[in-house]
């Protein structure tokens, strides 16, 4: 059906009566705050590369110390969990976490035939399929359209960063994303705020009729200008929810000061605003240390355990916060042995962290070998689908099979 | 008005003309190339502005009217001749004022650090403005197509100030990718591997005959010449040996950057790079990856994805992959081919690339003829994820619709607006709950509220902080304190739209908009984005306070009100926020 002048004027009007009441943004976020907060995943991909073997230390393996001259973290140094492993020595808050039981370690995390290129790997990830982006929407685009096909919250899927990874690559359910809450609006005096919602409006009606019926002049579905109208009548549903759930979100929980927990914060402020999110995204880049990894790397565990430990922290305190799984992942790990440059090059295997009140803490998967290498790198142990696959059996109910396309061995993270 | 002509003389000089006429007699006698059966270009105003756009960055409708007039191939070879104006040097590139080690030692902890925060803060300062005079030749040199390859080459062999921190090396490696622009595409792998900014950003500075490291040899096959899957890892390690020794120069402070081969720590041995075995050094290394058949198909997928906006046919990657190499890589041919190709023009190519953040403002300043500082689009540019010299990591730019988020999109529509003097900075950094805990905000320099508009880097956006986490947040700030500044202190275009609508004969509504569509869009309005135009300049017309304002009126004398010079900016602003300003 046409979109006719005539219900294009009543949605005008609607809007036209939010202005008048200084709303000039629409309050579907809002509306959706449902009595029982809903069950959300947090993904954070550790860019470049992370170097598992910094991160969770084999401090029991001398061939580890043989390896790992300058690079490695002495078995004094390490957060033991174990005779064999501890965790890097900065990350103390994560190392409560796991005690109290809510902190899930997969190890040897990986997938067959693994590649080493930072951009391609992150696809097979992205795409949770070896064909990468050949495959034309992200998992969580999948997942989304399995589990919430009718859900039309623009902020269903947040990504709190500039570009969105693949994962979230979704015609029917694009994320909304922004690096800081702070400015994320059009500015335009009344009658352009209006005039603008209007043009934002095509957008939706063009969403809400997909399909044969669409006007003339609707572009072609999938075109870029068919897109651009999407995303505009998202970000104008999506920003002012955004804002204001963030400039008003209150913590007695000190983040540190730096990007990362900002972006943090930022994630507990969207999850106790009831927006109604069911994935948040975000990243932490640095991890490519190819030269003089130690300081680097140090510091990036110390940013993370910081941003993570306040977070989980602050999810604590709330119902909300409490129905929040966290899953940390890298591309892959790094070459067993180090090179000349006390860095480390592109290697394959690492251990992922799945976190939060919901999760049943303890070792998964199993630590690979230190000598039965494939070739200078360790051998994956666990497929990262299996991970992906527990998440969505028995975080959100979904068939893993129909999301990742065939079924993995699942574990019982949740 | 000096420079409203240059602007408008970018393209299109008389002497010029000639010569590309007689030039376009000589293309229209030679037969078309076999294979090239497709019906010929119509030659008309959509054409000739789609090839602005792409081989250049816009052009407004008397441009484009000129273009139709001279002809397709005349254009064409336009674009491709070197132009008889070279652009003006950008500044002399001094060495920050380093004060020397022993200075140094003499200094306290806290002098020590103040100097070292001068020095960086020069060379911040010069990069800025050597991206200021990068955007002016976008804007307005005479050479569009070289500063479009070169835009290209810089998201291709890319490197990263936050890694790189040397003004001297970026600058060397623009003006490399420059000189090669459209030159030849070997010249340019064999420049990069010895270009001292990206020995230092793939960490070659490290790559030593007892301890090699595969960073530069990867990015090289992976990124710069063959793409995934030519290769193996055993080619990345015999790869890396080859290039092994070659480093960017420890330079003392009044030197330009340069690389040096330091010979005892090359590895002399004998390596097998993609089965070619011999002590190979960088040098050879760079022949075999030039001499694999996946090179040619490599480059001319970046190419053709970049200037044509999707990704070409198994065919079409095939043909132009067989010109390039048989073309000696030579990239003038392969544009030549391409800018002459009807497939060039086809419907699904035409008007359906997103612009990316530099080809949206800079097209922008063109389209209206404005001129901000190059330092503020380029600030500006960086905050809708194109960061020139600041690429999210070595792959560039992702391009495409990953330009695209809820936040850029609005955001796209703020800085076009500020462009247009409409939208103030306040107006996009207010926010009721963050004024209250903060009403210094105002000020600009500092203060949390400062974030907001923040850096929409992608990746890099996380990378950025990785060196020194409190450290970073200053200069950031500093930029934006300086973007603030740079809109704060005034930016006003120097424009005036009134005069134009009626030079244009523009005096109704429909007249005004269409007028103001054809301007600013590479695309049609779409009949909803009319509508809504309407409306809203009916609703400026009826709330215009009468007859008695000073602004030029541009109304039919009986309109029941006036468009005011203002409304006539907010209905720019209101068209380059459409979803149709974001395609070129």
């Amino acid at each position: 059906m046409q979109p006719t002048q005539a219900s294009r004027l009543s949605r005008r009007d609607t809007l036209a009566g939010m202005c008048a009441l200084g709303v000039a943004t629409w309050l579907q976020g809002d509306k959706r705050t449902s009595p029982v907060a809903p069950r959300t995943l947090l993904i954070v991909q550790l860019a470049g590369g992370n170097d598992g073997l910094s991160m969770v230390v084999p401090h029991g393996d001398d061939g580890y110390h043989s390896v790992r001259p300058n690079l490695r973290h002495s078995a004094e140094t390490v957060l033991a969990l174990d005779d064999y492993r501890g965790l890097h020595p900065a990350l103390k808050r994560l190392r409560e976490v796991y005690a109290s039981g809510s902190l899930a370690l997969v190890e040897g995390v990986g997938y067959p035939n693994p590649i080493r290129s930072h951009f391609q790997s992150f696809d097979v990830w992205h795409a949770g399929d070896p064909r990468g982006r050949s495959v034309p929407e992200g998992w969580v685009g999948r997942f989304a359209d399995a589990a919430f096909p009718a859900d039309t919250n623009p902020n269903l899927i947040v990504h709190v960063g500039g570009t969105p990874p693949y994962s979230l690559h979704s015609a029917s359910h694009p994320p909304a994303a922004f690096v800081t809450p702070a400015g994320y609006r059009w500015a335009g005096d009344k009658d352009e705020q209006e005039a603008y919602a209007n043009a934002g409006m095509e957008g939706a009606i063009s969403k809400d009729r997909e399909g044969k019926e669409k006007a003339k002049s609707q572009p072609t579905e999938g075109s870029s200008l068919d897109f651009l109208r999407k995303v505009l009548s998202d970000g104008q549903a999506s920003s002012g929810a955004i804002r204001r759930a963030a400039a008003r979100y209150q913590t007695p929980v000190a983040y540190p000061d730096e990007a990362f927990a900002t972006t943090m914060r930022h994630v507990a402020a969207l999850v106790n605003g009831g927006l109604g999110t069911r994935v948040f995204s975000a990243e932490l880049g640095g991890f490519d240390t190819h030269t003089d990894q130690k300081n680097r790397h140090d510091q990036l565990m110390r940013r993370l355990d910081g941003a993570l430990g306040a977070l989980l922290e602050d999810l604590q305190r709330t119902e909300a916060g409490k129905q929040v799984v966290v899953m940390v992942f890298s591309e892959f790990g790094r070459r067993v042995k180090e090179n000349g440059s006390r860095g480390t090059d592109h290697g394959v295997a690492a251990p992922m962290f799945v976190m939060g009140a919901p999760v049943k803490g303890g070792l998964y998967g199993k630590h690979p070998s230190l000598t039965d290498l494939d070739d200078g790198d360790l051998s994956h142990t666990t497929d990262f689908r299996s991970v992906y696959g527990s998440l969505l059996e028995s975080w959100f109910g979904v068939p893993h099979e129909r999301v990742l396309g065939k079924r993995f061995e699942l574990i019982d993270l949740v | 008005m000096k420079q409203l002509q240059l602007t408008l003389a970018v393209l299109l000089t008389l002497p010029w003309a000639s010569v590309a006429l007689a030039q376009a007699k000589v293309a229209a006698g030679t037969p078309a190339p076999a294979g090239q059966s497709q019906a010929a270009v119509v030659w008309d105003a959509a054409a000739a502005e789609h090839l602005l756009n792409r081989a250049g960055f816009g052009a407004r409708p008397a441009q484009i009217a000129r273009a139709v007039e001279l002809g397709h191939a005349a254009v064409v070879e336009s674009l491709l001749a070197p132009s008889l104006t070279d652009p003006v040097d950008p500044f002399a590139v001094v060495s920050p004022p380093r004060p020397s080690k022993e200075d140094m030692q003499a200094m306290g902890e806290e002098e020590r650090r103040e100097a070292m925060n001068q020095v960086r803060r020069h060379a911040r300062e010069q990069l800025a403005g050597f991206a200021g005079w990068w955007i002016d030749q976008m804007i307005e040199g005479h050479d569009p197509l070289r500063e479009r390859m070169t835009l290209f080459w810089h998201g291709y062999f890319t490197s990263s100030f936050q890694d790189v921190k040397n003004t001297q090396a970026l600058i060397a490696q623009n003006e490399l990718l420059r000189k090669h622009a459209l030159g030849n595409f070997g010249d340019l792998v064999r420049g990069i591997i010895r270009d001292p900014a990206m020995l230092e950003y793939l960490d070659n500075n490290q790559n030593k005959k007892a301890s090699p490291n595969e960073n530069f040899a990867r990015e090289l096959m992976e990124l710069f010449t063959l793409g995934e899957g030519n290769y193996s890892e055993a080619d990345i390690k015999e790869a890396a040996r080859a290039l092994t020794g070659w480093v960017r120069r420890n330079q003392g402070p009044d030197v330009f950057a340069e690389s040096e081969f330091r010979p005892g720590q090359h590895d002399k041995g004998v390596k097998t790079v993609l089965g070619v075995t011999g002590k190979l050094g960088a040098d050879e290394l760079a022949e075999i990856l030039l001499d694999q058949p996946a090179c040619p198909r490599w480059v001319a997928g970046k190419l053709l994805v970049y200037l044509e906006g999707r990704e070409p046919s198994a065919e079409r990657l095939e043909e132009y992959a067989r010109s390039l190499r048989e073309n000696n890589y030579e990239i003038a041919p392969f544009l030549r081919k391409l800018f002459l190709d009807p497939s060039f023009f086809a419907q699904g190519v035409r008007a359906s690339r997103i612009a990316s953040p530099i080809d949206y403002l800079v097209g922008t300043c063109r389209r209206l003829s404005i001129r901000p500082p190059g330092q503020l689009v380029w600030l500006a540019a960086g905050q809708i994820g194109q960061r020139l010299f600041d690429p999210p990591n070595v792959k560039g730019w992702e391009g495409g619709k990953a330009w695209i988020t809820t936040s850029t999109l609005l955001a796209r529509g703020n800085l076009s607006g500020m462009l247009l003097g409409v939208v103030r900075w306040e107006d996009v950094m207010a926010d009721d709950a963050l004024v209250e805990e903060d009403p210094s905000m105002d000020s600009m320099e500092g203060g949390a509220s400062m974030e907001g508009m923040a850096n929409e880097m992608g990746p890099g956006a996380a990378r950025r902080t990785q060196k020194g986490a409190a450290g970073n947040a200053a200069p950031k700030l500093g930029e934006m304190g300086r973007f603030a500044r740079y809109l704060g202190e005034g930016f006003r275009p120097n424009i005036n739209l009134g005069a134009r609508c009626k030079r244009a004969k523009a005096h109704s509504d429909e007249q005004i908009i269409d007028f103001m569509a054809a301007e600013l869009l590479a695309v049609d309005l779409m009949p909803e984005s009319r509508d809504v135009l309407r409306e809203f300049l009916a609703q400026e017309r009826q709330q215009a306070p009468g007859r008695q304002q000073e602004q030029e009126p541009s109304a039919k004398p009986g309109a029941k009100g006036q468009v005011s010079e203002e409304s006539l900016r907010k209905l720019a602003h209101l068209i380059l926020s459409l979803p149709e300003a974001q395609l070129h």
